[in-house]
């Protein structure tokens, strides 16, 4: 049996770490709030603009777009969104099984393939891995989203589709359906295919300035990188959720080693107090 | 007429406005009055003035489009910054920019380090393989 400091010290030790996993916890549920508040916000603008988007293309039924096009698959990029830091339970191994799995039962060699991180954890991956990588640094995710942050990759791989570098653009997710579960998801980007365009009740006739293809030709990127910024706020709450589910059972795994660990201890006292006694009383027969 | 703002982090200007001034480096600029046609244009990088009585604002826009129907003007972007004047409008949206660009690159270098140090504290342990 171990000795009682010993024992009281791994009582200490686990004290403080359930006293950080509690405190984790706690932070990550004010910030799933905070991001779901968000997500909720940016839904109107997310519809706006594909409200915007079906209008023009109802009412100009001849217009065609590359972007709009499907085409035969010959190469697809994959944009993987995980998290910068972990301690975040099964939220970035999903993800990263789940593509290793697609990968292995879909594609044969690395050239029939392409990868965009978004967090530094799906970076690091991809980078032991040695898997073809668009980003040639970690795209950051972090708490407060911004456009600016993964403008860049969304760009590049927008033009990459253009000049057919890639066929089709998929991502992959946590997707959130509530605080305690999650599942990954897999979403096409590229080409745009669940556009409604024969809809029939047209708002208004707009004017296009300059022109219709002008006006679509930057719409199209324009939704592209709204629809991808709605799916990092959605995988970023994910995040949280998954955090904070595992900092709460983090918490309560720390508590019943407590208590088990607490049990030993008294245990252990016992017998030593039972010890010295037993020594005492011995000595003093010895005495008699 | 109404003019509303909107970024991803909420409503950035919702007022009545007497006329709009609509520039991008795309489109070149034209101008929204009241009772204007319906219209819909794309920003990619540019701005709007705003007349209000004797005041002017500009509001620098990135990626933006612009729809206005029923003299409600509304502008939806990604990135939108207010100021008093064009250049110092620009100038501090440029900076917010590119200090989050350079924050990101050191979160980068941060995050790499971590990462070694955490491995070669595994190592030194013995706890489990990474």
């Amino acid at each position: 049996m171990a000795s009682l400091r010993e024992i009281k010290n791994r009582i200490v030790a686990t004290k403080k770490t359930s006293q950080i996993t509690r405190a984790m916890n706690m932070v990550s549920a004010a910030k799933l709030k905070r991001v779901e508040r968000k997500h909720v916000a940016f839904t109107p603008i997310k519809s706006h603009i594909r409200r915007l988007l079906e209008d023009v293309l109802s009412s100009n039924p001849e217009l065609s777009n590359p972007l709009l096009e499907k085409r035969e698959v010959k190469k697809v990029g994959y944009i993987l969104v995980t998290s910068d830091r972990g301690l975040a339970g099964p939220y970035n191994s999903n993800v990263i099984r789940y593509f290793d799995a697609l990968v292995k039962e879909k594609y044969q060699s690395k050239e029939e393939y392409i990868v965009g991180t978004i967090g530094y954890k799906g970076y690091s991956y991809c980078k032991r891995k040695k898997l073809p990588l668009l980003n040639t640094e970690s795209i950051n995710s972090r708490d407060d989203v911004k456009f600016i942050d993964f403008q860049a990759m969304s760009r590049a791989f927008i033009e990459l589709y253009l000049n057919n570098g890639v066929d089709k653009i998929v991502m992959i997710y946590a997707h959130y359906i509530n605080s305690i579960s999650q599942e990954i998801k897999e979403e096409i980007l590229l080409p745009i295919t669940d556009l409604v365009s024969d809809k029939t009740d047209l708002i208004s006739d707009y004017i296009f300035e300059p022109s219709t293809e002008e006006v679509i030709d930057q719409l199209l990127p324009i939704f592209l990188e709204n629809t991808l910024y709605g799916i990092i706020l959605d995988a970023k709450t994910s995040e949280h959720a998954a955090r904070m589910t595992a900092m709460k059972s983090a918490t309560d795994n720390a508590l019943e080693i407590i208590q088990k660990q607490n049990l030993v201890y008294n245990r252990a006292r016992q017998a030593q107090i039972t010890l010295e006694l037993n020594d005492i009383i011995g000595g003093a027969n010895a005495v008699k | 007429m109404n003019i509303v703002i909107v970024t991803p982090d909420g409503e950035l200007y919702n007022e009545e406005v007497n006329s709009v001034i609509i520039s991008s480096a795309n489109n070149g600029d034209y101008e929204v009055l009241k009772d204007h046609l319906p219209i819909v244009s794309t920003i990619d990088t540019g701005y709007i003035k705003l007349t209000q009585g004797k005041m002017v604002f500009y509001v620098v826009v990135i990626n933006g489009v612009v729809e206005n129907i029923n003299n409600k003007l509304t502008v939806v972007s990604q990135d939108a910054f207010i100021g008093r004047s064009k250049e110092s409008a620009f100038k501090n949206l440029n900076d917010i920019r590119s200090a989050r660009n350079e924050e990101n690159k050191k979160r980068n270098i941060e995050l790499a380090k971590a990462e070694r140090e955490l491995r070669k504290q595994i190592k030194m342990t013995g706890a489990g393989q990474l």
